[in-house]
């Protein structure tokens, strides 16, 4: 159906076109950051891996040292896994209640300070790092000066309304690729342990009734607001002939079939922070990716030259909110930077699930960025071979919840199915794919 | 000033739907992002605050407002109420970025010889194993 109206439209364009660009928009950010985290990964950890975990939350109920015995690491690492769930699942209900007491000027100020600590802070040690290993005769005045600019313009890019859009996305890649590596250095078997319950908890907590996302989900939707959270939102997809002067206002809809329609026409549009404007632009690109909106809906009419018609018809569906949000913690490293250490400081990034945006563009949380790429760096801890297997599952299972996205018309966890194959194909490649390569490459078969 | 004012209101989205009646010259939309981005009239308030916050050491917050406003700055004669912000903020940030790489490579080019002791007392890896700001535990 999307097939012909788009073909109504310009014939010489094809579905490739409309669905293979939103899919390229979306996939393009989570392979960036996933590439720059196994270079970081490759660069910094070159020297011998160092015993010492780094003190989080994640290593609460146990630290992992080699002298243990498997079964012993293998307990530990369950246990902080369940520990750093159960943390996270505390930490959306908190948030769940403060959105319900609409507290929702504190929510975005503490977001703003965690993006602040986490470009800041975690920057600051990742260029540290990187410094101390190119040994760049760099100086502190010149340093500070450029990380705070970098921190600064983070924090406004990320939490304005309203600033170029390359620059905001650029940001998000760059936070999720800092805290990824940070979670990279965690021990071995407590990451995989931490991947499994947060593909898990990712599960239970967007499609349980009683999950929390799911809570705070509806009630965005219910009060038509959106939850403040760090998340991707992709470019819409421009359709060749939408003059765009002649849709000044942003218009967003939601089809409500089955709520009572007058709750429909009294909502006006208003533009919000998303940025992205010109439903209909997205009306007409990739059938089922439409539509959904948290926002405030706009009344059906006035719409320009865009064919209604297929607008109700059966583009726009869905009752529920795209937005899902997990927050991550993690709470104080002991990173010492002397006077500025604020001893629990606990970042909060509110993430989100899968999703579409308010116009119809994709939407995915900063937290399956993050998890995704901490899945590639600990695959590149191993071998590249490791990460090249683990990037495919990835990006397939990206897909095939792009696909599911498209089926149900709801918000989705992005985790669970990409997380199962990257650890699926990591294990494998491991176990399996790596003595095959080595042994035909000895025998100068292949490779 | 009011008749250039009404001329740049007359750039504004107008519901003429033909497009290419619009001289090429003229830019649309003052921003890098097109019609996702802002109107002109938060324009000038938007690039007006950048251009003031980028007062207080942030010169990236200038480099971030050309880049933002690039249309207004490549077409020189659109936008005259946004124009003077972005212009202001390019010069700034060049003048900025000069200072600060003729520091930088002074620092990293003339090392001990120029600077004595003190080179290894400002130098970054060295402040850093110093302040132990990159141990974990």
């Amino acid at each position: 159906m999307a097939q012909t109206q788009t073909q109504t439209r310009r014939p010489c364009s094809s579905i490739l076109d409309s669905l293979g660009e939103e899919i390229v928009r979306i996939i393009a950010p989570v392979s960036i950051c996933m590439f720059l985290v196994v270079i970081l990964v490759s660069v910094l950890n070159t020297e011998s891996p160092f015993d010492a975990s780094v003190a989080s939350i994640a290593t609460i109920a146990y630290t992992e040292t080699t002298s243990d015995s498997t079964w012993d690491k293998f307990l530990g690492a369950l246990l902080n896994s369940l520990a750093f769930v159960v943390v996270v699942t505390v930490v959306t209900f908190v948030l769940v209640l403060l959105f319900y007491f609409r507290c929702t000027r504190f929510l975005k100020l503490y977001m703003a300070f965690s993006a602040f600590v986490v470009l800041g802070f975690l920057g600051g040690e990742v260029s540290l790092f990187l410094i101390r290993h190119f040994s760049t005769p760099l100086d502190c005045v010149t340093f500070f000066l450029l990380l705070c600019n970098f921190a600064v313009v983070g924090v406004l890019a990320v939490f304005m309304s309203k600033m170029a859009i390359f620059v905001t996305q650029g940001y998000l890649v760059v936070i999720g690729m800092l805290v990824a590596y940070f979670f990279t250095m965690l021990p071995e078997w407590t990451t995989w342990a931490m991947l499994v319950a947060m593909a898990l908890y990712d599960l239970a907590a967007v499609l349980l009734p009683i999950g929390p996302l799911r809570l705070l989900v509806e009630l965005a939707i219910s009060r038509d607001e959106e939850i403040p959270a760090l998340v991707y939102e992709a470019r819409p997809v421009n359709h060749g002939n939408l003059d765009p002067r002649d849709v000044v206002q942003r218009r967003l809809w939601r089809d409500r079939r089955v709520e009572s329609s007058t709750h429909y026409s009294n909502l006006n549009a208003n533009s919000d922070s998303d940025g992205a404007n010109l439903v209909m632009e997205s009306a007409s690109s990739s059938a089922n990716l439409n539509g959904n909106s948290n926002n405030n809906t706009a009344s059906s009419g006035s719409y320009g030259y865009r064919n209604l018609v297929s607008v109700e018809e059966g583009r726009v569906q869905g009752t529920t909110d795209s937005d899902i949000s997990v927050p991550l913690i993690d709470r104080g490293r002991n990173v010492l930077i002397g006077s500025l250490e604020e001893g629990a400081s606990s970042e909060n990034l509110l993430l989100e699930g899968i999703g579409l945006g308010s116009s119809g563009a994709i939407k995915l949380g900063l937290g399956d960025f993050i998890f995704y790429s901490v899945l590639v760096g600990r695959a590149a801890m191993y071998d590249f071979m490791t990460v090249y297997a683990c990037y495919l599952a990835i990006i397939a299972g990206l897909g095939i919840t792009l696909m599911l996205l498209a089926l149900y018309q709801k918000a989705l966890p992005a985790l669970p199915v990409s997380i199962a194959l990257g650890l699926l194909f990591y294990f494998l490649t491991r176990l399996l794919l790596e003595v095959f390569v080595v042994q035909c490459s000895l025998n100068l078969l292949l490779f | 000033m009011e008749a250039l004012q009404s001329q740049s209101q007359s750039n504004n989205p107008n519901p003429i739907p033909i497009r290419n009646s619009l001289p090429s010259s003229m830019p649309l939309w003052p921003t890098i992002d097109g019609p996702l981005g802002l109107s002109e009239e938060e324009s000038v308030s938007y690039a007006r605050r950048f251009y003031n916050f980028g007062f207080a050491l942030l010169p990236l917050l200038w480099a971030v407002n050309c880049f933002y406003f690039w249309p207004v700055l490549r077409h020189s004669d659109s936008f005259p109420r946004i124009r003077p912000y972005v212009v202001r903020s390019g010069i700034g940030f060049a003048v900025f970025a000069t200072l600060l790489c003729s520091w930088a490579l002074t620092f990293s080019i003339g090392g001990e010889r120029l600077f004595g002791p003190v080179w290894d007392q400002l130098v970054m890896y060295n402040l850093a194993d110093r302040l132990g700001l990159t141990s974990w535990s």
